[in-house]
């Protein structure tokens, strides 16, 4: 037994040794080791520069398999006529093979040639080189010695030798065929299109094993795919932004690759420009929007108890806009020609001819999602001003309802903009107009006007519906009434009253009247006062509370933590004096990505961890949930805390690479290398910690426990319903009626709602009977 | 790093102060309730019976709401007021009432340093040009001296950049201009950008206090090659 363990080692050491030893013995550039650094394995001990070797009758570019004859050459050192010996040389190519034309050279390998004995007495020899079918560069090294003859008696000493480098030049990429990008869209669209039947029939085979045919198949996919119901289209809306989550995710991945080191070449600028374009398009479009819309679509109905939304084919359509928007979106990267704009899509550049051809797709499926997102606000609007349940005042409205109210609002205001804009640049890239071209008199400015005109409210719209997530899940939480309900209403409010007056920030050095600059400065500033008031809101739900730790308490916690780092964060760019070192540098990524992942994704998946029972009725394993949160929260710090301080020493955004500190002049110090590699291995650590839960969601829908119709005891209507909820989500003839635990009638509203029933439309005639 | 400014360094600072308070006030109020108020072991008293269906029972205090609507506000008012001087000094006017004085004379020198509060002083200034276009930078000199204003090619990562050579004790007013697309200069090291619009001529202060050499940046994305799209500046 001793023995056979004894054994084991030698030849575990055996082996290791084989691996330190064999890939030293086939890196034949540098000879076997130690050979190539002293020359060939001949004489001499150092590199003299008296010696100089040189390889001739090489081309500048090789012709596939055609045969050169190589003369390789030296002069110089020791080696002088009527030496005994004159001197050698030992040449290795990367690729092709040599064959001897005499017998003064031979080969120690197809691609290493050498002097024999007899060409010792020499200072020029030839070999025939035939090149590679490959098409690659060809390196050649030549190792030369220069002897002085006194081997018999000296052995090597005096003797020296020299290196020669040269490159020979591949036909490159020419034999590549040019790809048909509509071809590669094809491929890429019947791929994707099997994977999806693929799962859309397992799924279908889980439901039920025992009815797997063609007569239950047809109905089922055809519910799915032409439903109304508010719940379908939710889920529907929930998958496709978590696809897209991924996507951006993959797209942010790629990003880090590339930065990890300064100087990186893993993607060229032309495919890296055209993956953070995406990135933001998509985290923005098609992952953050559709998750907070599937939300809402699942809970609107059932938190004001409605049996559907006001406009459920309305909402069909709001959905199927999306994946063909996201196709459009995506044509031109299929095709090596995505956008490469920036998300933000800057005039002039966006209508040049530099940009790819892929542009005018994005545009064009943007503004579908514009289409898209003002239907979807009709819909929300309508729904909440006529389908309240009785008993249910505007006041009385659940706080995650009332968020995606006000998101719809700001929406609704602010998108129409950047709908003219994108139609404005469609036209000037397809049938040439001029609104951007500034030769014929176009502005660049209104494109940053009209972008930022709604790229503000639009990140407010984003974030406002995880305000409302969180004001939910905390209060449920610290099992208390939600602190301030009112002033959390109206803190939103204002919150989408000042995103409309903020947006001069985002153009402080494009060039702007000094009195605007400072409006702008004391407006942007004062967001930070109903948010302010959100946050103290929540803080002081929790006081005299009784805290029960879940994994949406969780969420929501970390949520706090990152959401005011994010605020704080904020407060820098409106000061001038520090937002002009700021703007553009990575402080500015650090920032929204505290607000937008540490804020919105947060909030979503506490929602997800909070509603997930009553949406599947199935409970999410909470062990899971924890490791999930704990996961990805720290490798989310690692992963963006440290680029606030890239940014403070100039780091900037959206470039291919990044310079550090040399002795001739000032750039990024020497650290920031470093922490772009920590960033880059906590980004492959925070998306790799987010599979967990969609591992957690797919192993709980197919045996989790069952979930009760309340599980975590909330007080608002989603919560009566059974889990799943039946469709129609209540019954339309007996709609549950909302109590009031106050004393007094809280329907009436005070003098901001009164107003506000005047703008909308007045509430139904059987709320007037409860009173 | 000699981008950070003195002027950039207070108001950096008066921020570092406030919000590490506002910070160390949330922080301390969260990790406190979260810990205090956290439910005991399988216990899930329901405080303000919530109750489904019912509207829950209110929970508010208007005084600690306006308190910390007014608190904040008074912050953020007196934030703009420290924020606002520093903007004379970025985006200074030219001719008696700027930092910088009128164009110097010929052979008149700047004479620039740093005030106590952090600003820059001149006694006069150079104009100078800077033309942006994809993928590279153009400076003039607009006749200037040698020694006032040189440019030649510097060597960055084995690729030619353009670089411009200053005085330093001088400062100068950069006229900009792009002929195709918007580009941005940034100067770190003078803690500086301005957006490059096509079409319009845009102003940017380069004072040149002390002697450093950096890399000027575009800092508005151009396309393709927008992150090689630097330049040299050296000040001796």
């Amino acid at each position: 037994m001793k023995n056979s363990t004894s054994r084991r080692l030698v030849l575990l050491a055996m082996l290791a040794i084989a691996m330190v030893v064999v890939p030293a013995v086939t890196s034949l550039p540098a000879g076997i080791a130690g050979v190539k650094d002293s020359g060939c394995n001949c004489h001499g001990t150092e590199t003299d520069s008296s010696v100089t070797a040189s390889i001739t009758g090489l081309p500048e570019t090789y012709n596939a398999s055609e045969t050169y004859a190589v003369i390789v050459s030296f002069s110089g050192g020791p080696s002088t006529d009527g030496n005994m010996n004159l001197g050698g040389f030992n040449l290795w190519a990367s690729d092709g093979t040599f064959s001897t034309v005499d017998d003064s050279t031979q080969l120690w390998g197809p691609a290493e040639a050498s002097h024999t004995e007899s060409g010792n007495d020499q200072r020029s020899w030839t070999v025939d080189w035939t090149a590679p079918e490959s098409g690659t560069n060809v390196n050649f090294i030549l190792h030369v010695n220069s002897v002085n003859g006194n081997e018999g008696n000296g052995g090597s000493s005096g003797d020296m030798w020299n290196r020669a480098d040269v490159t020979v030049l591949g036909f490159g990429d020419a034999p590549l065929p040019d790809v048909d990008p509509f071809k590669v869209l094809a491929t890429l669209v019947v791929i994707s299109g099997v994977m999806l039947s693929i799962v859309v029939l397992y799924i279908f085979y889980r439901k039920n094993p025992d009815s797997f045919d063609w007569e239950n198949f047809s109905p089922w996919i055809s519910e799915w795919l032409t439903s109304t119901d508010h719940k379908k289209i939710g889920t529907l809306y929930f998958v496709q932004g978590l696809f897209f989550l991924g996507v951006g995710g993959i797209m942010a991945l790629m990003i880090r690759m590339q930065l990890a080191v300064p100087g990186n070449d893993f993607i060229s600028q032309d495919y890296y420009n055209q993956f953070f374009t995406l990135h933001g398009t998509t985290m923005i479009f098609l992952a953050a929007m559709p998750l907070i819309n599937g939300f809402a679509n699942w809970m609107v109905p059932l938190q004001i108890g409605a049996p559907d939304l006001a406009f459920p084919r309305l909402n069909a359509m709001s959905f199927w806009l999306q994946p063909v928007a996201a196709l459009l979106i995506f044509t031109g990267v299929f095709s090596g020609q995505g956008a490469d704009t920036g998300w933000t899509g800057y005039a002039p550049y966006v209508v040049t001819e530099t940009t790819h051809s892929g542009v005018s797709m994005w545009a064009a499926g943007q503004l579908m999602l514009v289409a898209s997102s003002t239907l979807t606000g009709i819909n929300f609007l309508t729904t909440m001003a006529v389908m309240r349940a009785p008993g249910m005042g505007w006041f009385q409205m659940p706080l995650f309802t009332w968020s995606i109210l006000v998101a719809n609002l700001m929406l609704f205001l602010s998108i129409p903009a950047f709908g003219v804009g994108l139609i404005q640049v469609y036209l000037d890239r397809t049938i040439g107009t001029a609104f951007y071209d500034v030769a014929s008199g176009g502005d660049p400015l209104l494109w940053s006007h009209l972008f930022w005109y709604f790229g503000h409210p639009e990140v407010y719209v984003v974030i406002v519906p995880a305000f409302g997530v969180i004001s939910e899940v905390i209060a449920t939480s610290a099992r208390r009434s939600i602190f301030g309900y009112k002033s959390m209403v109206y803190a939103m409010a204002g919150i989408g009253l000042v995103s409309f007056i903020v947006y001069g920030h985002h153009m402080f050095t494009s060039g702007m009247s000094p009195t605007l600059r400072f409006i702008t400065m004391l407006t942007t500033m004062l967001v930070a006062v109903p948010t302010g008031i959100k946050i103290f809101n929540w803080l002081k739900t929790m006081h005299g509370g009784s805290l029960v730790y879940r994994t949406h308490t969780l969420w929501t916690l970390g949520f706090l933590v990152t959401f005011t780092l994010g605020g704080i964060s904020g407060m820098f760019f409106p000061s001038m004096g520090m937002d002009v070192h700021l703007h553009e540098t990575y402080f500015v990524v650090a920032h929204f990505h505290y607000v937008l992942v540490g804020g919105t994704v947060f909030g979503f998946f506490a929602a997800i961890y909070y509603w997930y029972p009553k949406m599947t009725g199935r409970m999410l394993d909470e062990r899971l949930g924890v490791l999930h949160f704990l996961t990805a929260f720290i490798s989310y710090n690692a992963l963006f805390w440290p680029m606030h301080r890239l940014g403070v020493v100039g780091m900037i955004r959206r470039t291919h690479t990044y310079y550090i500190t040399t002795d001739d002049f000032n750039a990024l110090p020497e650290w920031a290398a470093d922490w772009n590699m920590l960033i880059s291995m906590s980004a492959f650590l925070f998306f790799a910690s987010n599979l967990i839960m969609v591992y957690n969601m797919i192993k709980s829908l197919v045996r989790g426990d069952k979930a009760p119709a309340d599980p975590w005891g909330g007080w608002s209507f989603e919560w009566m319903t059974a889990s799943p909820p039946p469709t129609p989500s209540f019954d339309p003839h007996n709609l549950p009626e909302l109590k009031d635990a106050n004393e007094h009638v809280a329907n009436e509203p005070g003098i901001f709602g009164q107003m506000f029933r005047r703008l909308m439309v007045s509430d139904d005639a059987a709320e007037e009977e409860s009173h | 790093m000699s981008g950070v400014t003195p002027l950039f360094d207070a108001i950096w600072d008066d921020y570092m102060f406030w919000s590490i308070l506002v910070g160390a006030f949330s922080f301390g109020w969260l990790y406190h309730h979260t810990y205090y108020y956290r439910a005991k072991e399988g216990e899930s008293p329901n405080i303000d019976n919530l109750e489904v269906g019912v509207f829950p029972k209110e929970y508010d205090n208007f005084k600690l709401e306006v308190t910390w609507t007014v608190l904040p506000f008074i912050l953020i008012v007196w934030l703009t007021y420290i924020s606002w001087a520093p903007l004379d000094a970025v985006w200074s006017q030219t001719g008696p009432d700027g930092y910088h004085g009128s164009v110097c004379e010929d052979g008149q020198s700047s004479n620039n340093f740093i005030d106590a509060s952090g600003y820059v002083r001149s006694e006069c200034y150079h104009e100078i040009g800077i033309e942006g276009q994809q993928w590279f930078w153009e400076f003039d000199c607009y006749g200037l001296s040698e020694e006032l204003c040189a440019t030649d090619y510097a060597t960055v990562e084995g690729e030619l950049k353009p670089h411009l050579i200053l005085k330093s004790g001088e400062t100068y007013l950069a006229e900009m201009t792009s002929i195709d697309v918007t580009h941005a200069v940034k100067n770190p090291d003078f803690g500086m950008m301005e957006d490059v619009v096509p079409g319009q001529t845009a102003y940017l202060w380069m004072p040149a206090v002390e002697d450093t050499s950096f890399l000027m940046l575009c800092a508005e994305y151009c396309g393709d090659n927008h992150a090689y799209m630097i330049a040299q500046i050296t000040v001796e």
